[in-house]
């Protein structure tokens, strides 16, 4: 059994080195398709992680009119945090305000000069529990807070929390859509070009036929082939994939700087790559499996 | 045991290779085939080694039917046929000992004893200096013999050859022919097409003549009927 085991192996490398071209043409391919299916995978990964982290910092900003005497700030962050769904309240006076505009410009901070932080309103920053994180809970929250009198304005990133969640959603079906026409595709071609490489070996096959090789003799050296096309096609991607993301995370760190530098951007996990480079050997084994089911009957 | 009934094979071009053939060679027989070419000899052999299906009659091997229509492992009674046929070509890309060895890998031989089993029958056939060699640096007639000896390497229980000496030289002919003759005191069936009337006549073995796809003793011994 072993010895069989390593004669098709043996037979499937050198059938892969004895038709070069076909095999390096399926390798390429397969890696190209699966280069495009992980860069979008990579993509939303990232999207979503970036959404979740942001989702976590979602709060509310309540502005209190500039006539709201201090000594009434206390009462004020009282009837807030007893609100559902409030997890902790934070006054910003405009001093602080000034403050965290200065630290946030940095070097620029030289264009606050000649502004007094009287302009800037006192504010509130509400951190809201979980699951009064979805835009309907957040906007009956809203309407509860805008009741107290002292308050002018309250402000979130509602159309940002909309649109992101909505721009996710798009994402993973996406994903799903693009995946599953890229897999047929792949198989397509992994299938025809595997057809040429039995084509090609035609004479070859005839004989063993003639010799009395049963179909399985003859089958098995193809499916390995493609395993071992499927395999390094795949390792192919993830290669790639991994030049491309330590270039763009150069390019695009000191870019992101300052407005999401705490969220890192992600590769994927040991995990994943095993899930590709196995996803990698079912498509070679689908496409060789279709292609001698034409051609090796 | 081969036998056939009533086989007929007419190819989609209309032509007729072979009409209502019978014949039934027992075992350990060595039975030429002779006729002059378009006779149906070398179609009889395809039908016997499966690569053609008559359009009609019966055909059984050693007790399989393999004209039976669910019968689908025609490989696996190749294994024990050894076919000498020009259509069974050898591999050009390969070397002399890789194409024999080849008939051995295919049916499972362990390495060892394919070295030991090839080295022996290209000694035969006279080739063993020449195994590393490509196939395409052969002659014809060397060729011609690394199709024999790739037929014979397996230890055959039945060899089906379609003109084996054809392109053979008299000394080598007269090799190969003592070669098929060592398998057949081995107890091998051979059943050998040839137009060489020589070679027929130095052997005391039964002969099937064909002539345009019929057997011209069975006309004989019908006509011997009828007349007496």
């Amino acid at each position: 059994m072993i010895n069989l085991f390593r004669y098709t192996l043996f037979r499937a490398i050198r059938n892969m080195k004895g038709n070069l071209f076909p095999n390096l043409t399926a390798i390429g391919i397969i890696g190209i398709s699966l280069l495009l299916v992980s860069i979008f995978s990579l993509i939303a990964l990232n999207f979503s992680y970036f959404l979740k982290r942001w989702e976590e910092k979602i709060g509310l900003i309540a502005y209190l009119k500039r006539e709201t005497p201090v000594n009434e700030v206390e009462a004020i962050l009282n009837r807030i945090r007893e609100l559902p769904g409030v997890e902790s309240v934070k006054y910003m006076s405009p001093f602080d305000a000034m403050a965290f505009l200065e630290d946030r410009l940095g070097e620029q901070r030289s264009v606050l000069d000649g502004i007094q932080p009287k302009v800037l309103p006192p504010s509130v920053e509400i951190d809201l529990k979980r699951d009064y994180r979805t835009s309907p809970q957040m906007k009956e929250l809203i309407s509860k807070i805008k009741k107290i009198p002292q308050i002018e304005e309250v402000q979130y990133g509602q159309e940002w929390v909309e649109t992101f969640s909505g721009l996710n959603h798009f994402m993973h079906l996406t994903q799903w859509i693009f995946g599953g026409l890229l897999f047929a595709a792949m198989i397509f071609i992994i299938s025809n070009t595997l057809q040429l490489a039995i084509s090609s070996r035609k004479e070859e096959i005839e004989v063993m036929k003639m010799m009395g090789a049963s179909p399985a003799f003859i089958r098995i050296p193809f499916y390995i082939e493609g395993l071992i096309q499927g395999l390094l096609g795949a390792g192919v991607a993830v290669l790639l994939l991994y030049l491309l993301y330590e270039i763009l995370l150069r390019r695009l760190t000191p870019l992101l700087k300052g407005w999401m530098s705490d969220v890192p951007i992600l590769f994927f996990s040991g995990e994943t790559i095993v899930t590709i480079l196995a996803g990698g050997m079912v498509l070679g084994l689908f496409g060789s499996f279709i292609a001698s089911i034409r051609f090796l009957r | 045991m081969i036998q056939m009934f009533h086989v007929s094979k007419t190819y989609p071009n209309k032509i007729t290779a072979l009409t209502d053939i019978n014949l039934e060679i027992p075992s350990g027989d060595f039975v030429f085939l002779s006729g002059p070419s378009g006779s149906g000899k070398s179609t009889l052999l395809k039908i016997l080694f499966g690569l053609e299906k008559p359009t009609s009659g019966e055909v059984i091997i050693h007790g399989i039917r393999i004209t039976h229509p669910r019968f689908k492992k025609i490989y696996q009674l190749r294994r024990r046929i050894g076919f000498i046929s020009q259509d069974f070509r050898l591999l050009r890309d390969r070397t002399v000992w890789e194409n024999v060895a080849l008939a051995l890998e295919v049916v499972g031989c362990p390495p060892q004893e394919i070295k030991k089993k090839v080295g022996e029958i290209l000694s035969r056939v006279g080739l063993q200096e020449r195994g590393r060699d490509p196939i395409l640096s052969l002659s014809a007639g060397e060729q011609q013999r690394v199709i024999i000896a790739r037929a014979l390497v397996n230890q055959p229980l039945l060899i089906l050859a379609d003109e084996p000496t054809g392109v053979l030289d008299t000394r080598m002919k007269e090799e190969v022919m003592d070669l098929l003759l060592d398998f057949h005191q081995n107890g091998t069936t051979i059943l050998l097409a040839t137009q060489d009337r020589d070679l027929i006549q130095k052997f005391p073995y039964q002969v099937i003549p064909l002539q345009e796809g019929r057997r011209m003793d069975e006309k004989i011994e019908e006509g011997v009927k009828e007349e007496g």
